[in-house]
């Protein structure tokens, strides 16, 4: 049983696939308290599905897919930036426009010009199939988002709270924002090979989201989400080993799940006790006018 | 004239001091090609307290935007101590307090990290508060009387308290300029005259304030200077020579609420008439000669209650 259990552990490619994926829920994780907060949860969304292109003409080319990849997903967001700031039209039309636009566009250049990376990959992704160099590049990305985060994420803090104190303060906030995005986007590149340019919005989103549940103070809230980020990833890797299906899959099911029970059990800010403190205060209205009459 | 002083240094009277705030034929369109402010002039010296009113719509907010260099004017310019305004932001001189509608009060921070927030501009570059940060953020949080709720999520306070917690940031932030956006609404009459007790004591400071409001009954108690505007300035000056009824109604049109109290109702009146302007929240009240009250202050008398406590 315990051998059976350790398995997995033995093999090399599973415990590179089991870390590289802890790597990235971790990065993702971090960045989703962000995204959370700022309200881009689409946004990442977009540039996740708007990388696909720049992977595509990268592996043609031979060149790094996160090269091409962060160049796609970098341009998607300037067009976005661009035709939003000059039309009527609201920032959810522009991303969705210009995200499938992007996406149909890297779909077209995968099926007309095969080459060694399949629709699958990038759509579902394959972690278990992931290559020593793309491992350099997700390593690469990895550290250098967690990096910058250390350093600049009291300034972002204060950007997404308030932009124009984050001024007042001489924050650079066009800077600011510009590295956010940027960030993003290079997290979205990183976990495309974890768990596709489909599913890489819930790494963006949900621990973040479950963290926030759970504390009123942002450095817990980044702790939380980088554990439950961490641990999601890792364990959802392990356990697609035995059910031998989708990775991606295996790690946003086990993120959901974890949101779903701290939704309901979260000490202040869940379900149960909401209805609680609604079940009460119902309970002491009549109690109170019972007592006036 | 300057180029005759210039050969005679002898003589050269000190330069007059730039304005605080400057603001010279500001034009701001919207991208949606809303034109929100059209040739808005007005200056503001230091040691000032200047309120701004307008109805919902005027330009209030796009204002400030302007002066902190939010949206790009147009055409015009706003310079703040005679810089421009990016130089000016750089060193922290100008304090913010938003309006209530603009903040997230679900974000996840606590009353003392807002405070310090007030600090940022000073710290190193790891924003590691140092012991001098901590100690004016807890003063600026003694000062507003909010000093016990530190570690209260910003969402678990009253409106009042609410203002209050971002008023002791821009006092955290020691910035000589503070701009507040409809600083009394939504708080109850307490915090809006311990607002104006701490606003009057920065103004002794050599503090500048502008103040932007629907309350337009105090604005004679704690202005000094009004800037009333409707996508343009319509009038800047003095309160005493600028609150008037034919500014305000100029400014205000219809959107005022407007009572005329024959005198003979209002036991030992003696003007012909009284105006009462209501805005949205306190009324003027105006006599025949149409101009506001003089200013009580600085010896307003004493609210009944305890300036600074509760909330
Ligand atoms: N971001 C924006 N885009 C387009 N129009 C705006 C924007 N912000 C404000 N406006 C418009 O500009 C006008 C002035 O708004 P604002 O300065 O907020 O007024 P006030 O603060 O005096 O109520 C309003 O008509 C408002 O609808
Ligand atoms: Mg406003």
């Amino acid at each position: 049983m315990i051998d059976a259990l350790l398995q997995p552990l033995q093999s090399e490619f599973m415990l590179k696939a089991i870390g590289v994926s802890a790597l990235i829920g971790l990065t993702c994780a971090a960045l989703s308290c962000f995204v959370t907060l700022k309200g881009w949860s689409l946004m990442g969304d977009a540039l996740s599905h708007a990388v696909v292109p720049g992977v595509a003409i990268a592996y043609a080319a031979k060149l790094p897919f996160a090269l091409g990849a962060f160049a796609s997903g970098m341009l998607a967001a300037g067009v976005m930036g661009f035709v939003k700031d000059r039309t009527r039209l609201r920032e959810d039309a522009v991303i969705g426009i210009v995200f499938t636009t992007f996406f149909a566009l890297g779909v077209l250049l995968i099926s007309l010009y095969p080459s060694n990376i399949n629709l699958k990959t990038i759509v579902f992704g394959n972690i278990l199939g992931i290559a020593d160099a793309d491992i350099v590049q997700v390593l690469i990305i990895s550290a250098v988002t967690l990096a910058v985060l250390a350093f600049k994420w009291k300034d972002l803090v204060i950007f997404l709270f308030d932009p124009s104190h984050a001024r007042a303060v001489g924050l650079p906030t066009r800077f600011l924002h510009a590295l956010l995005l940027t960030l993003l986007a290079a997290t979205a590149v990183a976990s495309l090979q974890a768990v596709g340019a489909c599913l890489v919005v819930a790494m963006l989103v949900t621990p973040g989201a479950t963290a926030y549940l759970l504390t009123d103070r942002f450095g817990a809230m980044m702790l939380i989400a980088m554990t439950v980020g961490t641990l999601t990833a890792a364990v959802g890797a392990y356990a697609s080993y035995f059910l031998n299906g989708s990775t991606g899959g295996c790690i946003v099911v086990l993120q959901t799940g974890v949101f779903a029970v701290t939704l309901a059990v979260a000490p202040k800010h869940g379900l149960i006790t909401a209805h609680r403190s609604r079940v009460v205060a119902g309970r002491a209205a009549p109690a109170l006018s019972g007592g006036a009459a | 004239m300057a180029s005759s002083l210039r050969t005679n240094p002898a003589n050269t009277p000190p330069p007059p001091p730039s304005p605080a705030i400057d603001v010279r034929g500001v034009t701001v369109a919207y991208t949606n090609g809303h034109v929100a402010l059209r040739d808005a002039t007005f200056s503001l010296d230091g040691g000032t307290i200047c309120g701004l009113v307008g109805v919902n719509g005027s330009g209030k907010s796009t204002l400030f935007k302007a002066i902190m260099g939010f949206v790009k004017p147009a055409a015009g310019s706003v310079r703040i101590n005679g810089q421009p305004v990016g130089a000016a932001h750089k060193k922290a001189s100008v304090a913010y307090v938003p309006q209530s509608e603009d903040v997230d009060w679900a974000f996840p921070v606590s009353v003392w990290d807002v405070v310090l927030m007030g600090r940022y501009g000073a710290m190193n570059l790891l924003r590691i508060p140092r012991q001098s940060d901590k100690r004016l953020a807890a003063e600026a949080l003694e000062q507003v009387g909010v000093a016990d709720l530190r570690s209260r999520q910003i969402g678990e306070l009253s409106g009042g308290q609410r203002k209050r917690v971002f008023l002791a940031r821009a006092l955290a932030q020691q910035a000589k300029i503070i701009l507040l956006d409809e600083p009394f609404t939504g708080v109850d009459v307490q915090t809006e005259e311990a607002i104006i007790a701490l606003l009057d004591r920065m103004r002794d400071q050599g503090c500048t304030m502008l103040v932007s409001t629907h309350n337009l009954g105090s604005v004679p108690r704690f202005c000094d200077r009004v800037v009333i505007i409707n996508r343009t300035v319509v009038a800047a000056g003095p309160t005493a020579t600028t609150f008037t009824r034919d500014n305000l109604a100029l400014a205000f049109g219809g959107a005022l609420r407007r009572l005329r109290v024959d005198h003979t109702d209002v036991p030992g009146a003696t003007s012909h008439e009284l105006t009462v302007l209501t805005d949205d929240e306190g009324a003027l009240i105006l006599g025949d000669d149409g101009l506001p009250p003089p200013r009580t202050t600085p010896d307003r008398p004493a609210p009944t209650a305890p300036p600074g406590a509760g909330a």
